[in-house]
């Protein structure tokens, strides 16, 4: 209540308490409770009927909350009861292991012995329940929280304290394989929606005692679980205690997903490029806390942050680090070129052709300026056109139905290229370098790859009004940009800019594993050797 | 008021982006214009007093420490003299900025679009120039180094035009005699002096006591490039041509042609050109807007960014003229002996001697 205080006085009108006050005035009185106190500060009172009122009061207009009176062991004046979702819960465990243990089974143990009120609370969490995990608690905040979570809450008549059990039992989805981030080598599983799923996941990774997992409840209403993730000795304190401050200051009403967190911890919001990384791999998430990160994960998606993040990591995929480091670094450099294509070949493009002839060879030029004969317009508007056509097709593609999306593609390829081409509409060059911008724009990160689609449009108006010189002037500022930016207080560029000799073993190639000695030295601060010097494998000396 | 600290690296390559940008195009031809085929004895003259003003700079700099060069003569000659100093060094800057960006703006006019006004490439570069020069010089220094590697591209294009190179064009060694060698010599030294900004960087370098090497390397190198550019024009084209061309440097590219694959190299010289002009640029600009800030005693220096953008972009009309022709007058005329006497050695050796006597600074050790 205190919270809402605060955001109600930030925003008068939107937020549910308030509404909720005006719908239901009758039940204001209860709700605040005799005292005048807000419910979530209240205490538990020794008598079970009052309690369960108060509850009833709070979770009104929820029908899915069930309460369940019985006694212990058959003796009519300890009486029992349980509060729990119905929808959340598993309900075979609180039938066996809750109810008919301490109605039915007690009895048959407990022979001779009698049982007396005082005494209940105490002998049910000693030797009456089968329950994992059960916690006790005196306040109404906590009770209404683990009900709205799926755990069950057992209220004994005559005590001002309930027990809390542990018996969440909902649908999730199941551990696939990811379908935005696939490998052909390396782990196929993906995080899933469910935080714990999520958070076993890291632990069946590293399972050191240094894997520190720290949970915290963020969103006003939504109250989503939220868990900071390190491994203490390798990450640098001061980080850690910069993203809690970060989160710490996060006051909103709900947060559905990772990406409303990051939008709230970047350094810079109002930069075109992303200072804080997702990834829905546990074996990538496990490899960043590995090099210093720091791991966010949230309660309901699947997408996990790790910061700080570097613009490098653009270039990397979990992959590199599973195939032999030849490849992998042929690849890094693959990605490079493509990187500074989707950026900027179409710019380039229009640039030569339309103000710059002079520096294409000769050839090349005469065979675009055939092509173009029957184009009706200049070659920035053609180049723009068929780049917002591409836009077009790739949202089409991600939105439609799976199985239309195969149409999407057929007609997006055999009209808009074939078609235009042949009409005579578009040059079959500008079609080329529109789409050989878009594949390698898929080459690299997605979430880098939507940065360079934006500037690339404004790279592309550039180079139609200045040219060549309107694209430099372009790249330098971005240049600028980049250089400017930092995340969680790391250089954004490092280790490129300013460079660290010993860490650009893992930016534009892949150094092999036996000479990657130390951890990035911006990140985990103080240098860090992560592994043996002499690890470069060599044949025996006999041979036979 | 400058947050940001750059290393000894950072330094001397936002040096060398000071000085060569421009230099490798201009001075081939001006020097060879005075000393012919013994242009490279120019060069060697002229980097000797470099280095002589490269150790002044430091060491004036050295004996205040955390202070530029806009501030000490503040303390050695007392408030005003000091302001007036502050004052002059300041137009100097202005007046290196809007070279440049007259430069620039007249380069791209002429060469890549002839139909575009002057004053569109005016504009454009100082503005992408006062985004750097706002972000402040840590920011400069980090764009410098993301770009310089760019420049390993100039080594291959030296060593591929080398098979068209001749050794005989730069025969008879010292033919001219002594007093065209000096002349030459001086416009060189006009580029290799701009050292002098180091009186500005200064107090930002991350470890003070490197400076001396930061600015005995950082010129060699300046003279290392300078003289490759020299004799790359020489070799190629011999003294006769060199002198008559613009920017001989950019012609030397542009021979280079290898079985019509590896062809029209300029366009890369062109993109390096172009984004160390933007730093060298920023670097006088940064000059500039620092300078002011600290002449007016401000708490930062960003609010003077635009208004100081502005006075560049007029200074560059109203300064040089029509055309490249009289861009070049003013420098071979009027701009060496008043930047290469007063600014990069009067002063300097003018405090240097005053606080020797009066022993104001803090000694050195």
């Amino acid at each position: 209540m205190a919270n809402f205080t605060k955001l109600s006085k930030l925003k008068p009108k939107s937020l549910g308490q308030n509404q909720e006050q005006d719908k239901h005035p009758a039940e204001q009185p209860e709700k605040v409770g005799l005292s005048g106190v807000p419910w979530k500060d209240q205490i538990l009172g020794p008598d079970l009927e009052t309690n369960i009122r108060q509850i009833k009061a709070i979770l009104n207009n929820c029908s899915d909350v069930i309460y369940r009176e019985f006694v212990l062991a058959q003796n009519e004046r300890i009486r029992l009861a349980l509060v729990y979702m119905d929808s959340m819960v598993d309900k075979a465990q609180i039938s066996e292991q809750i109810m008919k243990t301490l109605s039915l089974e007690v009895p048959l143990v407990v022979i001779g012995e009698e049982i007396t009120q005082a005494q209940a609370l105490e002998f049910i969490k000693q030797r009456g329940l089968c329950i994992h995990q059960v916690k006790e608690s005196d306040r109404f905040r906590d009770l209404i929280h683990a009900i709205l979570s799926g755990d069950t809450v057992l209220l004994v008549d005559g005590h001002p304290t309930a027990i809390i059990n542990e018996t969440r039992g909902y649908e999730s989805r199941s551990i696939s394989e990811s379908e935005t981030e696939p490998t052909v080598r390396g782990p196929r599983e993906a995080f899933v929606e469910s935080l714990g799923v999520n958070i076993s996941l890291i632990r069946r990774k590293i399972k050191s005692p240094d894997l520190k997992i720290e949970t915290l409840r963020l969103g006003e209403v939504s109250g989503t679980g939220v868990a900071l993730v390190y491994i203490e000795g390798i990450v640098n304190e001061s980080l850690v205690s910069e993203v809690k401050s970060r989160m710490a200051r996060i006051k909103v009403d709900a947060i559905l997903e990772s990406g409303y967190i990051e939008e709230l911890i970047e350094d810079s919001p109002w930069s075109p490029f992303p200072t804080v990384n997702h990834t829905e791999k546990p074996d990538r998430v496990a490899a960043m806390m590995l090099e210093g990160r720091v791991a966010i994960l949230v309660d309901g998606t699947p997408f996990v942050l790790s910061v700080p993040t570097l613009f490098v990591e653009s270039l990397q995929a979990s992959e590199d680090y599973y195939e032999r480091f030849w490849f992998a670094s042929a690849i890094r450099i693959v990605r490079f070129l493509a990187m500074i294509t989707s950026l900027v070949l179409p710019g380039l493009y229009i640039s030569l052709v339309s103000f710059n002839h002079g520096l294409l060879p000769t050839t090349l030029l005469l065979s675009i300026a055939a092509q173009r004969e029957t184009v009706p317009y200049p070659v920035f508007i053609e180049v723009l056109a068929m780049e917002i056509t591409f836009e077009f097709l790739r949202e089409a593609g991600i939105r439609l139905p799976r199985a239309i999306g195969q149409a999407v593609s057929i007609v997006g390829a055999l009209v808009v290229g074939q078609a235009a081409v042949q009409a005579g509409m578009v040059g079959a060059a500008t079609v080329i370098v529109v789409a050989l911008t878009g594949i390698a724009s898929f080459v690299f990160a997605y979430s880098t790859s939507i940065s360079f689609r934006l500037l690339r449009f404004a790279l592309i108006l550039l180079s139609g009004v200045l040219g060549l010189v309107g694209l430099i002037s372009g790249v330098a500022v971005i240049g600028i940009h980049l250089c400017t930016l930092r995340s969680f207080g790391v250089p954004y560029l490092s280790p490129l800019v300013p460079p660290t000799t010993v860490d650009l073993k893992d930016t534009f190639i892949r150094g092999p594993w036996w000479a990657m000695l130390s951890r990035p030295r911006l990140v985990v601060k103080e240098e860090q050797q992560k592994q043996a010097t002499e690890l470069k494998p060599t044949p025996p000396e006999t041979r036979s | 008021m400058e947050q940001g600290k750059i290393d000894s690296k950072q330094a001397i390559l936002l040096m060398m982006s000071t000085v060569l940008p421009t230099a490798i195009l201009t001075v081939p031809a001006v020097t060879v214009k005075f000393a012919q085929q013994d242009a490279w004895l120019s060069l060697l003259v002229a980097l000797s007093v470099a280095l002589i003003i490269a150790l002044l700079i430091v060491n004036l700099g050295l004996r205040f420490p955390g202070k530029t060069l806009f501030v000490y003569p503040e303390e050695i000659l007392g408030k005003i003299v000091g302001k007036i100093i502050c004052g002059l060094y300041i137009g100097y800057f202005l007046q290196l900025g809007s070279a440049v960006v007259r430069e620039f703006s007249l380069f791209l006019g002429a060469t890549i679009m002839p139909n575009t006004p002057i004053v569109v490439f005016t504009i454009l570069i100082i503005a992408v120039a006062a985004y750097a020069v706002r972000n402040g010089l840590e920011v400069l220094s980090r764009f410098n180094q993301l770009f310089i590697p760019l420049s390993g591209l100039l080594v291959i294009m030296f060593l591929l035009s080398s098979k068209e190179m001749n050794l005989t064009r730069v025969l008879p060694i010292f033919d001219t005699g002594l007093v065209p060698v000096l002349k030459g010599a001086a416009y060189p030294l006009n580029w290799l002096g701009l050292i002098v900004t180091m009186g500005v960087m200064l107090p930002y370098l991350n470890k003070p006591r490197r400076a001396y090497r930061v600015a005995v390397i950082a010129t060699l190198l300046n003279g290392l490039f300078l003289l490759a550019s020299i004799m790359g024009a020489l070799l190629l084209f011999g003294p006769h041509l060199t002198a008559n061309w613009l920017y001989p440097t950019y012609d030397a590219v542009r021979v280079i042609c290898l079985d019509h694959v590896v062809e029209r190299f300029e366009s890369i010289i062109l993109v390096m050109w172009l984004l160390g002009g933007f730093v060298k640029l920023g670097v006088f600009y940064y000059g500039a807007v620092l300078g002011s800030a600290q002449w007016f005693v401000l708490e930062d220096y960003r609010p003077l960014v635009i208004p100081v953008g502005v006075i560049l972009g007029a200074l560059s009309f109203l300064l040089y003229g029509e055309n490249v022709a009289d861009l070049d007058h003013f420098f071979t005329d009027a701009g060496i002996p008043s930047s290469v006497l007063i600014f990069e050695i009067g002063i300097p050796l003018a405090l240097l001697s005053v606080d020797l006597l009066r022993g104001k600074g803090r000694r050195k050790g």
